[in-house]
């Protein structure tokens, strides 16, 4: 049976897999991770900052985004965008926003309710007499925030964190509704070009089982490391 | 230095934690707070720098009213050295940034000259050695010593202790107890939360004895141990002295 099969298209396809698509989702995956965790930090800080109106808004954002199918924003948003552009602008016609951005912005948006949820638990493990301690020594409750809970928080949550990005880099494959070629994007262009459907879709698959095996490893060591430091 | 008047301080309308406080600490005094556990004197110590709201009467530090939504409480707290049960040293800085945080921050001091502080006191508390190691190598009595030291890197008028031995095993009471008297005989304003009697009587000017959220006894410290005149801390005192 397998000799029904040419596995030399791979090799052929490399660098347009890797260089190309693989470069993509690498780059989408780092930066949706950061934006989101940048984000998923301020609406934490949201929903714990007393302020009812503020929680209440960073609330039922999280909820609003974890009640949806990804692959449905990710869809919606693209059409979405250069009329909420538009709007906010004023301009004439709807603003061109490519491909990238709309699904770098819809992968931030989403990944922040996630984060977010991370960084609440993070921040509320941190017990509360350091928030006094630093209270007491005079720090503001922004500098308390930026210099000893939220490293606390970051720290304690890390592997949480990173097993997220974890799913978030699969994710990622889901931007083929918006037809880019990110790695699996890629790989399925080949596939369909050369005909060879089973074999490309078979190496992407151990590509993603590969590459998330590995990462899921070294989270799992670093896991160790922390609670041997605490 | 520390006017405490008439505060009152409820956790719920019905529960009272402290009734109509009144008290003070002088210049250079040092004062202990003592009684049962639940009798509200961590909470009032709590008070003093604000790290816990009350709701009626007033606390003055050094002319400045706490509970006055125009005092900058932050500017106020980095005058008052406040001192933990728990320590509360952050565990993800080396024992010198713990000291050098605040300072930089708070006070604006440079780089070099928050470390250069900071080891004058590491040196002080005799932790010269432990500067760069995190605080989860040290123990509790190191800790805490380290802790004392932070407060001090902020050169603060007044010193605020809440039960600073009470975590400890018995054998590091002393070390913490050591450099904490010699404070006192240095002249530094303390108010001391704790139940070392021993302390009190070694350097203590005056002691309060605390019930069910009250003052009940304010007396000098030889008149508090020679004869108490309230009856509940003539209880309290010979249930701790007894062993």
């Amino acid at each position: 049976m397998l000799a029904n099969f040419d596995f030399d298209v791979i090799r052929r396809s490399l660098s347009y897999l890797f260089i190309d698509g693989m470069t993509f989702t690498l780059t989408l995956t780092a930066l949706s991770a950061t934006g989101g965790l940048i984000f998923g930090t301020l609406i934490a800080l949201m929903r714990l900052s007393g302020y009812r109106v503020m929680g209440w808004i960073a609330g039922l954002y999280v909820d609003f985004m974890r009640s949806l199918p990804l692959v449905l924003v990710i869809f919606w948003f693209y059409f979405l965008v250069p009329y909420i552009g538009q709007w906010v602008t004023g301009s004439s016609r709807p603003i061109k926003v490519g491909a990238f951005a709309s699904s770098l912005i819809t992968f931030i948006m989403f990944e922040a309710a996630y984060f977010s949820e991370i960084m609440r638990a993070g921040i509320q493990s941190i017990s509360r007499g350091q928030p006094a301690a630093a209270s007491a020594l005079g720090l503001t409750y922004a500098q308390t925030m930026r210099y000893v809970v939220l490293p606390q928080a970051f720290r304690n949550m890390l592997p949480v964190l990173l097993t997220q990005t974890i799913v978030l880099f699969q994710d990622t494959s889901l931007v083929y509704v918006l037809s880019i070629p990110d790695f699996l994007g890629a790989a399925s262009k080949v596939a369909q070009r050369d005909g060879r459907l089973v074999e490309m879709y078979l190496f992407a698959a151990l590509i993603y089982f590969t590459i998330s095996c590995i990462a899921s490893y070294c989270v799992r060591r670093l896991q160790s490391r922390i609670a041997i430091i605490r | 230095m520390i006017e405490i008047s008439h505060v009152n301080k409820w956790y719920s309308p019905s529960f009272q934690v402290l009734k109509d406080c009144t008290t003070s600490v002088a210049k250079g005094e040092v004062v202990v707070v003592c009684g049962p556990s639940g009798s509200g004197k961590s909470t009032l110590i709590k008070c003093v720098n604000a790290l816990e709201p009350f709701q009626d009467g007033s606390i003055t530090i050094d002319g400045l009213k706490v509970n006055d939504s125009k005092t900058n409480l932050p500017k106020l707290r980095s005058r008052v050295g406040m001192v933990f049960q728990h320590f509360e040293l952050f565990p993800h800085l080396k024992i010198i940034d713990n000291l050098c945080l605040a300072q930089q921050k708070v006070l604006g001091r440079g780089r070099e000259e928050a470390i250069a502080k900071g080891r004058k006191l590491l040196e002080r508390v005799g932790l010269k050695e432990q500067a760069e190691k995190f605080p989860a190598q040290l123990s509790g009595g190191q800790q805490q010593r380290v802790a004392i030291a932070r407060a001090l890197a902020m050169d603060p008028i007044a010193m605020l202790f809440d039960e600073p031995t009470s975590a400890l095993d018995p054998e590091m009471i002393s070390e913490v107890l050591d450099v904490m008297v010699d404070l006192a005989r240095e002249g530094m304003t303390m108010m001391v939360v704790t139940h070392e009697m021993g302390f009190a009587r070694k350097v203590a000017h005056r002691v309060i004895f605390m019930d069910r959220g009250e003052i009940v006894e304010d007396a000098k410290k030889d008149e508090f141990f020679g004869q108490p005149r309230s009856e509940r801390a003539q209880q309290f005192l010979s249930k701790i002295l007894s062993h």
